[in-house]
């Protein structure tokens, strides 16, 4: 199985990352909730993980849901 | 040879009389007439140093139980392993919110995943069996433990209270003597 390229979203609170989730389900994107991985934050905190080529659509779709989020990192999981 | 016949019982009765019976029987026969019945039997008694042959007539199955493993050669082989078994009794983790607690469980599956170290058995009881049924948001990640080996039971008391019994989706149907079992054998239990 070949490399995925995730998009990590992080947020300030775990209300957003459940906002955030139902906003994008709801809109059809292939997204997961996760742990915050440790690499990305020393929180314990909660991200919800879509396709690294959704980006773009996944930024669209929380602004326009109004959903504040602290930044989105690119993950690579070697599988 | 001993017969047992446990037609007609429910569960876990046909366990119940298959494990009376083998505690003076190396070699005994278990009657009964419904699928998970054998499976419940066969499970049991693979796992206490049997030989299983089924064989079926009419509605009826038969069991054949051979012992082929001496009593005592178990628990001393359990000593040289960390077995840890892990204990789900909710579809959530903890109390409190149960939005937030829904969010941890699925956080905690995942890192159970990704996690070195795995559990032997992950055990689904009450509403925890949520979480192994179709429509689970923690499908993918019980599957891929599944795949890496670990046993995941899913308490059939439990889904059929919740009318879920024709929706599991991921481990198998097990009943309370296979979790005692399961959580006796363990050298460590992770109650959720």
């Amino acid at each position: 199985m070949p490399d995925t390229d995730y998009a990590v979203v992080l947020f300030h609170s775990t209300q957003a990352a459940i906002k955030a989730e139902r906003v994008l389900l709801r809109q059809g994107f292939s997204v997961k909730m996760i742990p915050t991985p440790r690499q990305l934050s020393s929180s314990c905190g909660t991200a919800v993980r879509c396709l690294w080529e959704d980006e773009g659509s996944v930024r669209a779709a929380l602004k326009a849901g109004g959903v504040e989020w602290e930044g989105i990192h690119r993950l690579t999981v070697r599988r | 040879m001993k017969v047992v016949d446990a037609r007609g019982q429910a569960c876990p009765q046909p366990v119940i009389l298959a494990r009376q019976a083998m505690a003076d029987s190396n070699e005994l026969t278990v009657i009964v007439d419904n699928e998970t019945a054998e499976m419940n039997v066969s499970r049991m008694a693979e796992k206490a140093g049997y030989r299983v042959a089924s064989q079926r007539k009419d509605q009826d199955i038969f069991i054949h139980l051979t012992r082929v493993v001496e009593a005592q050669a178990k628990p001393l082989q359990a000593c040289a392993t960390d077995e840890w078994v892990v204990l789900v009794t909710s579809e959530v983790l903890g109390r409190g919110s149960d939005e937030l607690g829904a969010v941890l469980v699925r956080g905690f599956l995942h890192a159970l995943d990704e996690a070195e170290s795995r559990p032997a058995s992950l055990i689904f009881m009450n509403s925890g069996v949520r979480l192994v049924v179709q429509g689970s948001k923690v499908l993918d990640d019980l599957r891929s433990l599944s795949e890496k080996g670990v046993e995941i039971l899913a308490c059939g008391t439990c889904l059929d209270f919740y009318a879920l019994k024709g929706r599991l989706a991921v481990g198998q149907v097990s009943n309370m003597y296979s979790i005692v079992e399961a959580l006796s054998r363990a050298d460590r239990v992770l109650s959720l």
